[in-house]
């Protein structure tokens, strides 16, 4: 207990009542709390009957995401070591290729060189991400004189699995600052914002840099590649879907692609978006703790499984996403990632039992609608839940007023 | 109203009394044509004129306007002031004018300049109510340069056409935000603009509906 | 006064006044400055031509270098030269029924298309041609893209290509006035050797071991559907629907300048 010890005596008396550094004392206690659990306990009557508290919630939700993060740093490096050794790309030249130049090389076949890959890529951005985020967060704790809360510890991981992993990291710093402040902190903090702030960050980052964000050219990190998403190549009809589970459906950049990879993982995309298995894990994760929403996730899976078979009852000769089956709109793309960790953010998602199941098909139809009808956008998840967020407040609205009418018509009864 | 000052009327619309950031009126042509300093600046000059101007008639002719037909009536001069400004715009800045297209027209439609001649110029002087125009508008144009130049800025890394930061498809190092191009910035720019006048002028928040119960405060973790 | 303000006669007066001097104030407005807005129309769209021929510089006199761009009316179907009056729009022309025919297949979404449109034909000072000035437009991905397509003399290699006006997505899309973009067009070649439209703007960057580069333009990154947009609206204007017929008669040397 050397540490707990060093920083009682020597660290946290400046921060204390009549402590020099009092003024700062939101900052001491935010890096105490995070490897101390806090002392201080309720003081009123016990009333508490579950152990469960905004902490605990915010870490099992960090620790679902955990293997989709894992992954995805690994399928960075995977992606980008493919392209290097099977053809013939060169990495894109700075440090993070000195470094693993310098270790492991850039075999794909290698385990540790991809990781290596992967974290090169992917660690900078956890980094900025969580260094901006705790200044805001921090800032405005600070300026209003509370703690800062566990909130932002999920927003960070969340808003790294959906960048593309060659972002700038000034992108990264701008967006996560934008989805902080403007998508949580002006309308009071963690629990008052009605947006998730890592799609508001994404939202942002979509819409300011749309070249750097959708193009063909961001999802592997080497140099000069240029390789469709397999989104994109469904939407310019490059995709296959009677090749079955296993058959190979298409290839972009010289590499095949069969649906086990989307379930799998082993494409390109965002960070922590290519494995649906994985993100199934989280899902069960959550599910298990009841920490998020199965009304939700069902809503939202039926949501977009009722409008893909329609779409592909209906058919069109030119429009090739009215093809695309159900099974492939669940893996391709970020709707299994949105589906477990973005919908089910227990803050901005609706509330009653009711409107929880409303607002998870509202969102599936929502994301169907945009990948198949919109010619802009090949994907539509981040959209759709976006604008699920805004619709959360009216739907619980009127879920509570159509009980308040049903009990108020069993009273006159 | 009749002891204002003329300078107080001209002068408490552009921060104390603004018309956009406080009353929040004409926020539509501001979305729209903000996202080049020009064109915004056109649009300033021209809701300056119209605004003026309109107050000025409204106040002249305001003892012989019937009150059943008053406000069709104000329309008829407000509506001729634009047509006025719109002409003189395609004979003589045809360019900005084909950029600012409708929304010159749409002049007719911002709240500011009905709402003035309504509430101002219907009770007083014309010349108090033509500074009470001149003083609204400057009001708007604040917010609207504002939000025109960070747009522009940002947008496309120029200010007025000039280059200012020099962008990276012409080899510099400035990545153009394209959301500032697109109408939901000057939403975000006109917020950050309130947030920052209230901060400076705080008897401009207003009083909270309710109360949200405060965040566990420092205190109590003693 | 105040008394009878509100009287019928004095609601019906000052209706009557504000709108006489309301209406004489317009229509004077609009009358004096005809003119001007007129000659600003006519500057603007020669602006635009120029530029598209690659022939404009800021500053210059419009007049002057206008002199020597001819404009002609082209009967699309034959591709014979056709008087008309100055006056004559074919956009206009494009929404009346008796001089236009809806189009079928529409690959361009233009919908309706008029029997004439006009050419620009600019002349070098020793009389040679030096420019064939095409107006096309055509669907991009939010709106409709009018512009200019410029060709050399030979009626076969593009000179350049310009947008005036269109409502795409700023930063992708809208990048199509990227005057980088448009110099790629530079050079490019309309038909190949079997005479078939050839070129075509493509998906991404054009590959370095393509062999028919001549007719290939690179798409823009993040902006396919605007890119499919001028794609088809170019291989729509110089086929056998568009300007296909004239150009095929400029191109052939025995009746190059004929104009019956």
């Amino acid at each position: 207990m050397g540490l707990r010890k060093f920083i009682d005596e020597r660290i946290a008396p400046h921060f204390h009542e009549g402590g020099k550094l009092q003024r700062y004392y939101v900052f001491y206690e935010m890096f105490d709390t995070m490897l101390y659990s806090p002392a201080s306990t309720t003081r009123a009557g016990p009333h508490v009957r579950d152990g469960i508290d905004l902490k605990r919630v915010m870490i099992t939700v960090w620790f679902a995401a955990l293997p989709a993060l894992l992954v995805g740093m690994y399928n960075v490096g995977y992606q980008a070591n493919l392209q290097i050794t099977a053809f013939g790309y060169d990495p894109i030249p700075g440090w993070r290729t000195d470094l693993v130049a310098l270790y492991t090389g850039f075999d794909h076949t290698s385990a540790v060189a991809n990781v290596l890959h992967g974290a090169v890529y992917y660690v900078p951005i956890f980094v900025v991400t969580y260094l901006a985020g705790f200044l805001w967060e921090g800032l405005f704790a600070w300026k209003r004189g509370h703690e800062v809360n566990e909130g932002f510890f999920v927003t960070g991981i969340l808003f790294t699995l959906i960048l593309p992993p060659t972002i700038p990291l000034w992108q990264v710093f701008l967006g996560i600052s934008f989805g902080v402040v403007v998508g949580k902190e002006v309308f009071g903090g963690t629990g008052k914002n009605f947006l998730n702030p890592a799609l508001v960050g994404r939202a942002f980052l979509f819409f300011a840099y749309p070249a750097e964000m959708t193009g063909d050219t961001v999802w592997t990190a080497v140099d000069g590649f240029s390789g469709a998403t397999p989104l994109a190549m469904a939407a310019a009809g490059e995709l296959d879907y009677t090749a079955g589970l296993t058959g190979v459906a298409g290839t972009s950049a010289g590499v095949d692609l069969t649906w086990m990879h989307t379930a799998f993982g082993g494409i390109q995309g965002s960070i922590g978006e290519t494995s649906a298995v994985v993100i199934a894990l989280g899902a069960a994760i959550l599910l298990i703790t009841k920490i998020a929403s199965w009304r939700i996730m069902l809503g939202m899976f039926l949501g977009m499984f009722v409008p893909a078979v329609l779409f592909n009852l209906v058919g069109s000769d030119t429009n090739p996403m009215f093809a695309m089956p159900w099974y492939w709109h669940l893996t391709l793309g970020g709707f299994a990632f949105g589906l477990v960790y973005m919908a089910t953010d227990p803050v901005s998602a609706a509330m009653t039992n009711t409107g929880k199941w409303i607002f998870g098909v509202l969102i599936g139809v929502l994301v169907v609608l945009i990948r198949v009808i919109n010619p802009a956008f090949p994907e539509g998840v981040m959209l759709a839940i976006l604008f699920g967020n805004l619709c959360a407040p009216l739907i619980d609205h009127f879920v509570v007023q159509a009980n308040i009418r049903r009990r108020m018509r069993r009273k006159e009864v | 109203m009749a002891a204002a000052k003329a300078t107080e009327v001209l002068f408490q619309p552009i921060f104390n009394n603004n018309p956009i950031a406080l009353q929040i009126l004409g926020i539509c042509s501001a979305l729209a044509i903000t996202t080049t300093l020009q064109t915004t600046i056109t649009m300033c000059l021209a809701v300056i004129f119209v605004l003026t101007c309109s107050n000025f008639f409204v106040s002249l002719i305001r003892t012989h306007i019937p009150t059943n037909v008053r406000i069709i009536v104000q329309m008829t001069i407000i509506t001729s002031l634009v047509i006025l400004v719109d002409q003189v715009l395609q004979a003589y800045a045809y360019e900005i004018s084909r950029q600012l297209s409708v929304f010159v027209g749409l002049i007719i439609t911002n709240c500011i300049i009905l709402g003035r001649a309504e509430a101002f110029a219907m009770n007083n002087s014309p010349g108090m109510a033509a500074a009470d125009g001149f003083g609204n508008a400057l009001g708007y144009s604040v917010v609207l340069l504002f939000v025109g130049a960070s747009r522009e800025l940002l947008g496309s890394g120029t200010l007025a056409g000039a280059e200012i930061l020099h962008p990276v498809a012409e080899g510099g190092w400035y990545a153009p935000n394209g959301l500032m191009l697109l109408p939901p910035a000057a939403f975000f720019l006109i917020g950050a603009f309130i947030w920052l006048l209230r901060a400076w002028k705080p008897d401009q928040v207003e009083e909270p509906q309710f109360r949200i119960a405060p965040n566990s405060r420092s205190v109590e973790a003693f | 006064m105040a008394g009878n303000r509100d009287s019928i006669a004095n609601t019906i007066r000052v209706s009557f006044l504000v709108c006489l001097v309301c209406a004489v104030v317009v229509s004077t407005a609009s009358v004096g400055l005809r003119e001007a807005q007129h000659e600003n129309q006519m500057q603007y769209r020669q602006i635009n031509i120029l530029r598209a021929a690659g022939l404009y510089e800021p500053g210059m006199d419009l007049r002057e270098a206008f002199e020597r761009i001819e404009r002609r009316f082209v009967e699309f179907g034959t591709g014979r030269y056709v008087d008309m009056p100055t006056d004559y729009d074919p956009m206009r022309a494009a929404r009346d029924p008796a001089r236009s025919r809806a189009v079928t297949p529409d690959p361009a979404g233009i919908r309706r298309q008029p029997h004439v449109g006009e050419v620009y034909l600019a002349w070098s000072e020793a009389g040679e041609l030096e420019r064939i000035i095409l107006p096309v437009h055509g669907y991009g991905l939010w709106s409709t893209m009018y512009g200019f397509l410029a060709l050399e003399p030979d009626a076969n290699t593009v000179a350049g290509i310009g947008f005036f006006e269109h409502g795409e997505t700023p930063g992708l899309g809208g990048e199509i006035d990227n005057p980088r973009w448009q110099a790629v067009w530079e050079g490019k070649r309309l038909l190949d050797d079997d005479g078939a439209v050839a070129i075509r703007v493509i998906k991404g960057a054009v590959p370095d071991g393509a062999t028919n580069r001549e007719h290939l333009i690179d798409g823009l990154s993040g902006a396919t559907i605007t890119t499919e947009g001028v794609n088809r609206l170019v291989r729509f204007w110089v086929g056998d629907q568009g300007y296909g017929p004239y150009l095929e008669r400029l191109r052939d040397p025995y009746r190059g300048n004929d104009t019956t």
